[in-house]
């Protein structure tokens, strides 16, 4: 589905991502971790076109988006959370929901799907989002990238700092998107979350990528989460 | 004249002066807001929209009504195309850096005003108004009599004068429409809002750009072609009106555009009265003054937000 080959990014002079070469498949969830300043959100942000390569290529199914403008590339089914939720704040959730809508032209059967999956977000339909609770900026966050009907979705540690009932349900969301097929690259530091939902795990150190494992690989050997992060 | 007949005339003379600088302002508002491009060539797409009014109308004879409303017409669009056109040769180029564009915008100023000159030469020229009934205003005391209607000497205005309050009212309604009301607006308030995230909704952006660009020219183009039949069209016309519209723009609140049309409605009326009472200069010197207080006790404006 998604592959970065040989990936490098740099912002100006300072180069953040070295050689960088990763897969996700359809209906797999690839979880990304690694320290602060690691190169996570960068990767990230480099598949969705809003940072430029210096080197090597991404590319989705047929259509290599490094190739794309970042406009173009949400076109391609890929739907993206960004850390801090990236809401239209001054816009009402109705709103956020209905440009998230507008990259596929979806209709309402669409948004009405959405708002059965979140059904807070119904009751605050005509709210503004910066006026909403953090777990209910995190729901329309993830609705708004759920109404593009994605083949992939791009989550930037979609958990933090949200209350556990709400982790559960964005937990369920994710699981629900890869049983229809979704592929799904996720930032998380939750590593309870990690370990509940991800098939694959890439560890990000210094901007490269040394290791890809499977969960039951990292189950067995949690000494890796140890090392690439400094926590037990 | 007595006082209170001069004050309602200054008053209307206010009014037009605020009409016309709500729309330029809102044009160099909405540019800023949603692009952060501070337009410093913004007065020269209102020359440009008199001085296009003036060429059209002198082109088209018969009743000066028909000519006018081609050139209401047609000099917003072309001076909107004109910069969108500047908009994708020279700002997109630049990548809207903030420091670079107030730079190159001054640039845009100079070629702009330049060129006007050597096509069009200096001389200031008129454009006919396509309609000016004369209005008598009456003015009521309550005298010796009790309370009684007359009609003060010079106390009157224009039809024409009074519909183009009308008209900067009706675009500016259409304006708020736009924003609120329509797939665009909400495209435009998105990008405006995060750009980046735009983007990540298969926004282009900098199609949104040019249009918004575009736009804000062709509202000043708009406000020059009402305003031509009363001012004259000349290519240093453009000064005035962008200085106030900055002040309108900071006093409002950068990028709000219910912040910028209350502004207006303040600055205007108190040029045309002031001006009226004392004079023009004082009018400037005090709106200067309001703004370097916004500065210092409200930056952010006096609808505008703090930047977080």
């Amino acid at each position: 589905m998604l592959s970065l080959n040989n990936v490098e990014v740099a912002y100006d002079k300072v180069q953040v991502l070295f050689d960088v070469s990763l897969d996700v498949q359809a209906g797999e969830i690839l979880c990304l971790l690694g320290r602060n300043g690691a190169g996570k959100t960068t990767a990230l942000k480099s598949i969705m076109g809003l940072l430029p390569l210096k080197a090597g290529s991404i590319r989705c199914e047929d259509q290599t988006l490094s190739a794309l403008p970042a406009f173009e590339v949400p076109k391609q089914g890929i739907a993206y959370v960004p850390q801090g939720r990236g809401l239209f704040s001054e816009l009402t959730v109705a709103q956020n929901i209905e440009i998230g809508l507008m990259v596929k032209g979806s209709g309402s059967d669409t948004r009405e799907r959405i708002l059965d999956m979140f059904p807070r977000l119904r009751e605050r339909f005509k709210q503004r989002a910066e006026t909403l609770s953090g777990g209910e900026q995190q729901m329309l966050a993830m609705a708004r990238a759920l109404s593009m009907e994605p083949k992939l979705l791009l989550l930037d540690e979609p958990t933090e700092g949200l209350q556990p009932s709400i982790i559960a349900l964005i937990q369920d969301v994710i699981v629900k998107m890869k049983q229809q097929g979704v592929a799904v690259v996720l930032v998380e530091h939750h590593i309870d979350t990690v370990l509940a939902i991800a098939d694959r795990v890439a560890f990000i150190e210094n901007g490269r990528c040394p290791e890809v494992v499977s969960i039951v690989e990292l189950q067995n050997n949690q000494g890796k989460i140890h090392r690439y992060l400094g926590i037990n | 004249m007595e006082f209170g007949p001069h004050l309602l005339l200054a008053t209307l003379e206010g009014a037009i002066g605020a009409a016309v600088l709500a729309l330029m302002a809102v044009g160099l508002s909405i540019v800023f807001g949603i692009m952060r491009v501070v337009n410093v060539a913004h007065g020269e797409f209102y020359m440009l929209g008199a001085v296009i009014a003036w060429w059209i109308t002198s082109l088209i004879g018969g009743h000066p009504a028909y000519g006018f409303v081609v050139a209401l017409i047609v000099a917003p669009l072309l001076v909107g195309a004109i910069a969108a056109l500047a908009d994708h040769l020279v700002l997109r180029r630049i990548d809207y850096d903030p420091e670079r564009t107030i730079v190159a915008t001054i640039g845009l100023l100079y070629v702009l005003q330049q060129l006007t000159l050597m096509t069009f030469g200096a001389d200031a020229r008129p454009v006919e108004a396509p309609f000016n009934k004369r209005i008598a205003l009456p003015w009521f005391e309550n005298g010796a009599d009790g309370f009684a209607m007359y009609w003060p000497w010079g106390l009157s205005t224009t039809t024409y004068k009074l519909a183009v309050i009308a008209a900067a009212v009706v675009v500016l309604i259409g304006l708020w429409l736009l924003m609120t009301r329509t797939r665009a607006g909400l495209i435009m308030r998105a990008t405006q809002l995060n750009r980046d995230m735009a983007l990540a909704h298969g926004i282009p952006v900098e199609k949104v750009y040019a249009l918004v660009f575009g736009l804000g020219a062709a509202i000043a183009a708009l406000a020059a072609v009402l305003i031509v039949p009363i001012q004259q069209a000349h290519y240093l016309m453009g000064g005035d009106p962008l200085l106030l519209s900055f002040i309108v723009v900071i006093i409002g609140g950068l990028g709000s555009i219910p912040g910028t049309i209350v502004a207006a409605i303040l600055i205007g009326m108190s040029d045309g009265i002031i001006s009226v009472f004392f004079s023009p200069t004082l009018a400037k010197i005090l709106a200067t003054l309001l703004v370097a207080f916004v500065l210092i006790f409200r930056p952010q404006g006096l609808f505008g937000k703090r930047e977080s």
